[in-house]
């Protein structure tokens, strides 16, 4: 048995030596008429049970196959360690470009160190790393804060109560979102924000939370911030339930297809949108420049899209 | 001193303790008063009537999860997949309850027969296999969690009818049907303990299961009975609070499993089995709920809140123990 195993294990481990070196070779004839190289890059998605992700994925592979490049696609199922091993097996391979959908800010770093030291240019997508990437294209959370609270300004004329709902506390999202509606804030004195308080992106927890504000403010409520969709239908549903929706704007960030629908029925007064798409297709397009050599943009910035009813028809599929 | 339990001849050393385990017995019941009464002081928002039902509305879907696990942890087991069975008939129940499909019996029916199988599969696992609770049902929740995410391809089920809505956002005769289902199961249950033989043998089990089996108690036929239950209360649960926000979300009920298990706790329920009672549970379920709210109420940050609720769970494990060693 032992003998069998160690025969077998003796033989694959020529064959990968055997196979590396064919591809290695075949590699180096390619390289030589450069015209006809098939372009390889390499994609870790920070999870692939994430609709939103799958979705920036699926651009990605759609532009990838319009282009004839090869995608080698792995799933860091959220863990950065995971992550750092699929880039080094990334720079094992040779791979011309490597796109990084990053699990974590400070965590997933030193895989941008290692593909930069090892000069593959590393493109990171959607999320940020504090080490600085080849070139970054993502949208700025703070930005979509920003839009979320200037709606419920111009909706309130300046004027009015607000309560906020966070995601969990310290995450990334949860940050940015606080920190751009924030900065509306102070531009509006008048716009007082009453509480806020985290429902962990759920809604039943947002329900149960809006029902004791419900409780603790009633009519002095004018606007609720909730920082994803989640939430905001939860504090709908209560809202509702106490007959207070039509007196209370409310606007959530995320655009699922949950939220547009309630935006289709009045109840949630907008959500923001974030586009998948783009920020796919726009990072496959960067990495195309940078292999072929040509002008890129160091940092591409996909803009938020406000939702209400006005322009629903655009993001309805 | 450090073990009074030894000196029990003493008779200051008796009082001392008979006034710690009167206090054992109903310091839960001193403690959620006092609590209520501060809370009442501090904000005049809480002592409404509007405000305590929606309370003892929060509460119900904890409580009807702490009942179940009440059950199990008397016979000294635990079971930590509750919070996922709730997400799997979530999504079960909501899958059956789209509007003109299916009469609002078949998501309820369907959804507690997935909760009841959840439950029995602990059940056989942990009877057949003797490996311990904590792991089997530890198994289960994340083979859970899985199975709600595959059931709802990860996103989550909406469009339901109104009469599936109604179960637990509706109300009869002014009191919200949360209420009224809380109410109802409340006083099965406490039958079920108090009243029935398998109640009894459910004490006997936890209790002391060398002697429960040589009186004649099959101990591995009560655990199948004890999971199953739980796991149908754990669906109650879950279709209640599929119905309460309209829609059957995969990643609902992450860590409800905790939540119930600390209002058992909190409510008298030892860990090492053998007692319990449901109104202590109730009691229990209802001091979570208060603290909640009346924090919210009193715009005190989460980070606090989470600092207050494992005190008191602390608070209430050591005053168990202390009630053991006066035993």
């Amino acid at each position: 048995m032992n003998r069998i195993q160690e025969t077998f294990l003796r033989f694959s481990f020529l064959m990968a030596v055997l196979l590396t070196g064919c591809n290695q070779s075949s590699t180096g004839d390619k390289a030589q008429n450069a015209t006809d190289k098939k372009l390889v890059i390499g994609v870790t998605m920070l999870s692939m049970q994430n609709e939103f992700i799958v979705n920036v994925h699926d651009e990605i592979a759609k532009k990838a196959e319009a282009a004839g490049i090869e995608l080698i696609t792995v799933d860091a199922e959220r863990s950065a360690l995971k992550q750092i091993e699929q880039v080094e097996s990334f720079i094992a391979q040779k791979v011309d470009v490597i796109i990084m959908n990053p699990c974590e800010v400070e965590a997933s770093s030193p895989a941008v160190t290692k593909a930069l030291a090892a000069s593959i240019p590393i493109i990171n997508v959607n999320s940020e790393t504090s080490a600085k990437p080849t070139a970054f294209v993502g949208s700025d959370d703070v930005e979509s804060g920003r839009i979320a609270m200037r709606f419920i300004a111009e909706k309130l004329g300046g004027k009015g109560n607000v309560l906020m709902m966070h995601g969990y506390m310290g995450q990334a999202a949860q940050i940015k979102r606080e920190q751009g509606a924030r900065e509306v804030l102070k531009q509006y004195p008048n716009l007082k924000l009453l509480a806020h308080q985290t429902a962990e992106w759920d809604r039943a927890k947002a329900m149960s939370l809006m029902e004791n504000w419900i409780q603790s403010y009633g009519a002095e409520i004018n606007a609720v911030f909730a920082q994803n969709d989640e939430m905001g239908l939860g504090a709908v549903k209560a809202l509702t339930d106490a007959s207070l929706k039509d007196k209370v704007v409310v606007v959530s960030i995320d655009a699922i297809p949950d939220a547009l629908q309630a935006v289709k029925k009045g109840t949630l007064d907008a959500t923001v949108f974030q586009n998948a798409e783009q920020q796919g297709s726009k990072a496959i397009e960067t990495a195309i420049k940078i292999s072929k050599k040509q002008a890129y943009d160091k940092e591409t910035l996909i803009p938020f899209q406000l939702v209400t009813k006005a322009n629903l028809s655009q993001f309805l599929k | 001193m450090e073990n009074p339990v030894q000196t029990p001849s003493r008779p200051a050393q008796h009082s001392y303790n008979s006034r710690i385990k009167g206090l054992g017995q109903y310091g839960i019941v001193v403690a959620f008063f006092v609590i209520c009464l501060i809370l009442a002081l501090t904000t005049p928002k809480f002592l409404t009537l509007s405000n305590l039902t929606i309370v003892v509305t929060q509460v119900s879907i904890n409580a009807l999860l702490a009942f179940g696990v009440t059950f199990v942890i008397i016979t000294g087991g635990i079971d930590l997949s509750i919070g996922s069975t709730v997400a799997v008939t979530g999504v079960v129940a909501a899958s059956f309850a789209h509007p003109d499909t299916y009469p609002v019996t078949v998501p309820l029916v369907v959804g507690l027969l997935a909760g009841l199988g959840l439950g029995a599969f602990n059940g056989l696992i942990i009877t057949k296999s003797k490996v311990p609770p904590f792991i089997v049902t530890l198994g289960t929740m994340t083979m859970g969690r899985g199975l709600a995410l595959i059931l709802s391809k990860g996103r989550p089920i909406s469009n339901l009818s109104d009469s599936f809505n109604f179960i637990g956002g509706g109300n009869i005769g002014g009191i919200p049907t949360p209420i009224l289902i809380l109410i109802v199961l409340f006083v099965i249950c406490s039958i079920v303990l108090k009243k029935t033989v398998l109640g009894r043998y459910m004490y006997a089990v936890g209790g002391n299961p060398q002697a429960a089996e040589a009186s004649g108690i099959h101990l591995n036929r009560i655990k199948m009975v004890v999971y199953t239950l739980c796991g149908g209360l754990a669906a109650l649960a879950g279709i209640l609070l599929t119905s309460r926000i309209t829609t059957g979300q995969p990643n609902a009920g992450a860590g409800f499993e905790l939540d119930a298990i600390a209002a058992a706790i909190i409510g008298g329920t030892s860990t090492s089995g053998g007692t319990g009672t449901m109104t202590g549970t109730l009691i229990g379920a209802l001091l979570i709920g208060v603290i909640s709210n009346g924090l919210d109420l009193l715009n005190v940050t989460s980070y606090y809140q989470q600092v207050v609720m494992g005190i008191i769970i602390i608070g209430a494990v050591v005053l168990d123990s202390l009630n053991q060693n006066k035993r």
